[in-house]
């Protein structure tokens, strides 16, 4: 409760982070009652007639109109939510939790394990990203998880990076040195003490990698290897693309999902631009 | 406690065979996987799949379409026949395929249900027999009767579930271009050799600059290329034969071919022509063509084109004589109008240096192709584009410059060059016709040349899974088709329906009608069909005949 | 640093290099053996048959065990041999070669506008803190940064190439055109007139980045005392900025201008495909369609090296321009 209040009052001094915050919220509501929302089931093939209801344009019937093979577009951008958001989240977690696991070790228990895990990650970040993540794709099977399991496998570094030399500035402090003389064990003094301390931080990064593995999925739905079961912004895109909608100037199709990704992927830059104060209290001073 | 259980067991039992007491079901057909390629690369196959599986869940069926990335599409497909219930397919057409032979003999031969092309693993030794008779049948007319024949025992078997031939949609620009000089060969379409030879600029622009959708493979004469390199290596390099307009085959480079048997066959080759190097072609050299690819595996793709020449001799300074192992009907259009004609004092020491090395002669590129064709190669950068110029010595030289394709993966991209001007023959569109149709008639520079193909669109069955191995049970699948829709809909009506894999292009060999003739017809009688085989719905939900069991694991 | 600091750290980095590139070729190796399919698919056909297939098989090397692939595959890469494409039949390398200044020249041109322009847009946000601008500015940047690239791209050439006809729709030269080295295209109006909407899509995306980092560098810098006392001592606040801060404020520019030439080279992928712009990347994504191993590999390599390559870079120039870097307490 008193978390919230606080955040309540971080949002109100903070314009960017609370649009941010609001375009989140929005998403998150629309994701839960998608099923109510949307006016048609997503996969339909409308008909008219016999014929299928190819390229309708916009009308109160189909407020974006529908897409080449029969579908609402309206009804397929409201459940891509729930695509984003599943991607977005599960591959956020994934990264947060092996960054900051990394991070926690390479920081505070220094030595070979600084230097292996800082190697690793040195490593890591020579594989590029979309080609690796393409390969991955071709190799298995094309989906989210493959756009997971990248954004997973070669993303965690940053956050490793930054949540370590955090680690090393309050490794030093007075309270740690304090607990390490109690008698507390080196897991316990990183899990209970030193991890609370670093979460706003990591949290942080997460809202960002919410926006890369989004634009990750949408980049390998649009080269051919999303998973072309789901309803999600990319595949719209992709199916837009692969359809011509920008031959037949089908802009209430290509256009709205695009803009979709923009406002869900900057909501993500927003609050961690909007929260470099809280971060960054020297910025602050000024 | 069992008792209770056994009792509403029983009762359950009871309440389900309520509806349909006169007819004892066997077990549930399982969950049918239809496979389909990513709408991103097929994007009409991919809406026909949907449309299909609409229509056969109105047959009490469970489908569900499963797209697989192409790769390993090809590999389940063909590599792992016992794995997959049914999937989309198509053949394509080629100038080669102008003979029906080449597809007749390989898609439902039962000597290939191994690892040959009937992969769908379609089993009748009537049509064993059909199919070899009109391979060795060098009557015409009789031949003809055979082909029929064959063609209505497929419609009645429903080995495949026709969907469409296809239309090839091609555009040129008619400011650049003498519309009249554009010439349309059977099954083919405007893109096509001959137009490329005939093609009239109207003013300065001689360049003929056409587009391809995808990256075409190394250009040599032993290379089989894809489909649009082929375009290339058919002017670069001559044959013996060339299919023409019509879809028969005529002398090119030879000035007679005779067949006194059906196992002989004399060429007499045509006077006066050259090597791009000054060279005269001589018999030797067209001896050689025909012999390099069946030596040793350094060809391997053109090695079947050779496998059925027993010998090929010199009988003069330009005349030889070819002797086959088996009466062939179709030789002249699968080997002569077929095999490139190479330059032996070139490809002669290369084949030899390539003995105990792993590369084959498909490998090996020219820095200077030495070649004979109406044009001649000046450049081959694959992923951007291959210039080709006139060459202005051939007997049969195009009135065109140049001859620029384009590489272009992007269909949008290729539309927006036609209209800029970038390019003036639209010669690769796979994209919706409609919106050519409608750039064409905003646009009065552009000229639309549609053509019905000699390819088809199918579903393919795997005969080796039940239910698919009862003919009843595919008649009713390809009966639930509306092939009239998906030409309209899915293809955007550049298709015609199908129920034949002799196009209605190849006229001659054609079964007229057939595509009305599918058994049922249509979704009603497809029920019939199935209800009169046995089959049983239970809440709407299709059963096998009584007794029958469900054995068959669904495709994972 | 001492100079001896500096070559030893220099050494270490490229032994680091050496490392990384031999572990990237292996996992390579080891992802491509494991892919599924058989290249000989690419050539089916009703004639084709088995005895085909295994010539073909056996003509690509595919009939040996993997370790004996293996040792092949890394003797040939040492050679700067990456193979021949199962699908067009020419060596992987020539494919590449044409492909990468291509490449090159659409990331350089792309990256050095993105960054002049980040670099005085940033600057002129850090001088205009706590304005009204700010709060348009900085959404904006971030704006473009969240876009995915291909639909940038895609909203340009519909808008600008297919609408108004002012660019052409793809490809890096016109029909024809005898432009076949990189100065030949270099000098040619064409080329530049080709290049125009892929390096205009790329600085979209990229301009946000050198942007946002020079405004928060430039605000650190000058809250440094350095800066506190040329001000007391008099001097006009631009000729501080300008003079003082900017210079300081660059140290890390330049650092992401490096890494962001390895990361571009590779990202560029969508928007080489969106544009049919005849780069690296497109050469990946074709070959990886159409499951042409030895290119996907050989393109896949060639991106990991010149992304490993600059990330060296990236830290040598750091520890060269910056005197507080010391060796092993890096960041």
């Amino acid at each position: 409760m008193r978390a919230a209040r606080a955040a309540w009052r971080f949002l109100r001094g903070e314009p960017f982070a609370f649009v941010g915050a609001a375009i989140y919220a929005l998403i998150v509501v629309t994701a839960i009652f998608a099923d109510k929302l949307a006016p048609h089931d997503p996969r339909e093939i409308l008909r008219v007639g016999r014929r299928v209801a190819r390229y309708l344009p916009i009308s109160p019937e189909h407020w974006l109109g529908t897409t080449s093979s029969g579908r609402d577009v309206l009804s397929q951008l409201i459940w891509g939510t729930r695509s984003a958001l599943q991607v977005g989240l599960t591959a956020a977690i994934v990264v947060v939790a092996i960054g900051t696991l990394m991070g926690l070790l390479a920081g505070y228990l220094g030595g070979w394990v600084d230097k292996l895990i800082t190697r690793l990650a040195d490593i890591v970040l020579s594989m590029p990203f979309l080609p690796f993540m393409l390969v991955l794709a071709a190799l298995t099977q094309p989906g989210t998880t493959v756009v997971v399991a990248c954004v997973a496998l070669l993303l965690w570094p940053n956050t490793a990076r930054v949540i370590r030399s955090q680690v090393l500035s309050l490794r030093e402090r007075a309270w740690v040195e304090a607990a390490r003389v109690t008698g507390c064990s080196n897991t316990r003094i990183m899990f209970v003490h030193i991890l609370p301390q670093v979460l706003p931080l990591a949290a942080l990064y997460g809202s960002v990698a919410i926006g890369w593995a989004i634009l990750a999925e949408a980049s390998a739905s649009f080269l051919g290897f999303g998973d072309p079961n789901t309803v999600s912004w990319g595949v719209m895109l992709q199916e837009a693309y692969a359809n011509q909608a920008l031959g037949r100037g089908a802009w209430n199709w290509f256009t709205p999902p695009g803009l979709a990704i923009v406002s869900m992927v900057l909501a993500g830059f927003m609050i961690s631009r909007g929260s470099e104060k809280l971060l960054f209290p020297k910025l602050a001073d000024k | 406690m069992k008792r209770h259980v056994v009792a509403a067991m029983a009762v359950a039992g009871l309440v389900t065979s309520l509806p349909v007491s006169a007819q004892p079901a066997g077990d549930p057909v399982r969950t049918l996987v239809l496979l389909a390629q990513p709408q991103a690369a097929l994007p009409q196959e991919y809406q026909a799949a949907e449309l299909i599986a609409a229509a056969w869940r109105q047959l009490g069926l469970q489908v569900q379409i499963r797209p697989l990335p192409s790769q390993q599409f090809n590999q389940i497909v063909w590599y792992e026949r016992q794995r997959w219930d049914t999937t989309t397919w198509q053949m394509v057409g080629r100038p080669e395929r102008s003979d029906p032979d080449e597809l007749t003999y390989n898609l439902f031969l039962s000597a290939n249900i191994a690892n040959g092309y009937n992969f769908v693993g379609y089993n009748n030794p009537e049509y064993d027999r059909l199919a070899s008779a009109q391979r060795e049948e060098l009557d015409v007319a009789k031949r003809k009767q055979l082909m029929i024949q064959a063609q209505e025992l497929v419609n009645r078997d429903q080995p495949y579930g026709f969907m469409v031939h296809p239309k090839n949609v091609v555009a040129f620009n008619k400011n650049v271009w003498d519309e009249k000089s554009i010439v349309d060969q059977a099954g083919i379409g405007a893109r096509n050799t001959w137009t490329w030879l005939s093609i009239a600029p109207l003013g300065a622009q001689r360049d003929i600059i056409l587009n391809s959708v995808s990256t075409p493979t190394n250009l040599n004469p032993f290379n089989i290329s894809g489909a649009q390199g082929s375009w290339a290596a058919e002017i670069t390099w001559d044959r013996l034969m060339r299919i023409g307009t019509d879809g028969l085959p005529q002398p090119w480079s030879a000035e007679a071919v005779t067949r006194p048997d059906p196992l002989t066959v004399d060429v007499k080759l045509r006077a006066g022509m050259k090597w791009s190097d000054g060279r005269p072609i001589t018999i030797e050299d067209a001896v050689f063509s025909l012999v390099a690819p069946g030596i040793g595996d350094k060809s391997p793709m053109y090695k079947p084109f050779v496998a059925n020449i027993a010998n090929v001799q010199a009988t003069g300074t330009d005349t030889l004589r070819i002797t086959l192992k088996k009466p062939d009907a179709a030789f002249l259009v699968s080997s002569l109008a077929k095999l490139n004609l190479a330059p032996k004092h070139v490809w002669e020491p290369i084949f030899q240096s390539l003995q105990g090395k792993p590369e084959t002669a498909e490998s090996v590129m020219e820095t200077t192709p030495v070649s004979s064709g109406p044009f001649r190669m000046v450049k081959a950068k694959l992923n951007e584009e291959i210039v080709l110029e006139a060459n202005r010595d051939h007997w049969a030289a195009p009135k065109a410059a140049r001859w620029i394709m384009r590489i272009q993966p992007n269909t949008e991209a290729a539309l927006g060059a036609l209209r800029s001007g970038e390019i003036n023959f639209l010669a690769d569109y796979n994209g919706d016709p409609q919106i050519l149709r409608d750039i064409a008639k905003a646009d009065p520079k552009i000229k639309i040349a549609e053509a019905l193909d000699m390819g088809f669109k199918f579903i393919a069955y795997n005969h080796r899974r039940q239910p698919f191995n009862s003919t009843p049970f595919r008649q009713a699948l390809s009966a639930s088709i509306d092939r009239e829709l998906l030409a309209e809909d899915a293809w955007g009506g550049a298709a015609v329906p199908s129920n034949s894999w002799v196009s209605p292009a190849l006229t001659f060999w054609h079964d007229q009608g057939i595509e009305k003739r599918v058994p049922g017809g249509n979704v009603e009688a497809a029920k019939k069909i199935l209800k009169d085989a046995g089959f049983v719905l239970v809440n709407g939900r299709l059963h096998y005949p009584a007794g029958v069991k469900e054995t068959t694991a669904p495709f994972q | 640093m001492s100079r001896s600091g500096f070559l030893r750290l220099v050494a270490e980095r490229l032994g680091f290099l050496v490392l990384t590139v031999w572990i990237t070729t292996t996992v390579t190796f080891l992802l491509f053996r494991l892919m599924p399919g058989d290249p000989t698919l690419a050539y089916l056909s009703p004639t084709f048959n088995e005895e085909t297939r295994t010539a073909l098989l056996r003509s690509f090397g595919l009939d040996k065990p993997l370790w004996e692939q293996y040792l092949i595959y890394m003797g040939n890469l040492l050679q700067g041999d990456l193979g021949t494409s199962f699908l067009q039949r020419v060596p992987v390398s020539q494919l590449l070669a044409d492909a990468l200044p291509n490449t090159i020249i659409l990331t350089l041109v792309a990256l050095s506008i993105a960054y002049a322009f980040g670099i005085v847009a940033g600057a002129f946000l850090a001088f205009q803190r706590g304005r009204g601008i700010e709060g348009f500015a900085i959404p904006a940047a971030l704006a473009t940064r969240s876009a995915p690239e291909f639909w940038l791209g895609m909203l340009l050439l519909a808008g600008l190439a297919f609408q108004l006809g002012w660019f052409p729709t793809g490809g890096a030269v016109p029909p024809g055109s005898n432009l076949g080295g990189v100065v030949d295209r270099l000098t040619s109006p064409e080329f530049w007139r080709h290049l125009f909407l892929p390096a205009l899509t790329l600085v979209l995306y990229l301009q946000g980045l050198p942007l946002l980092l020079m405004r928060a560098t430039m605000l650190e810098v000058m809250n440094d005392e350095f800066i506190v006392m040329a001000r007391m001592k008099g001097l006009s606040r631009w000729s501080i900025v300008m003079r003082h801060a900017a210079r300081n404020a660059l140290l890390p520019v330049v650092t992401a201008f490096a890494l962001g030439l390895g990361a571009s080279v590779g990202g560029n992928v969508v928007v080489e495909t969106v544009f049919a712009w005849p780069g690296v990347g497109r050469v990946l994504v074709q070959a990886v369609q159409g499951a042409d191993y030895p290119v996907a590999q050989g393109a896949f390599i060639l991106i990991s090296v010149v992304l490993a390559t600059m990330n060296t870079v990236a830290d040598l120039l750091y520890a060269a321009l910056d005197p507080r870097v010391s060796v092993g307490a890096r960041r």
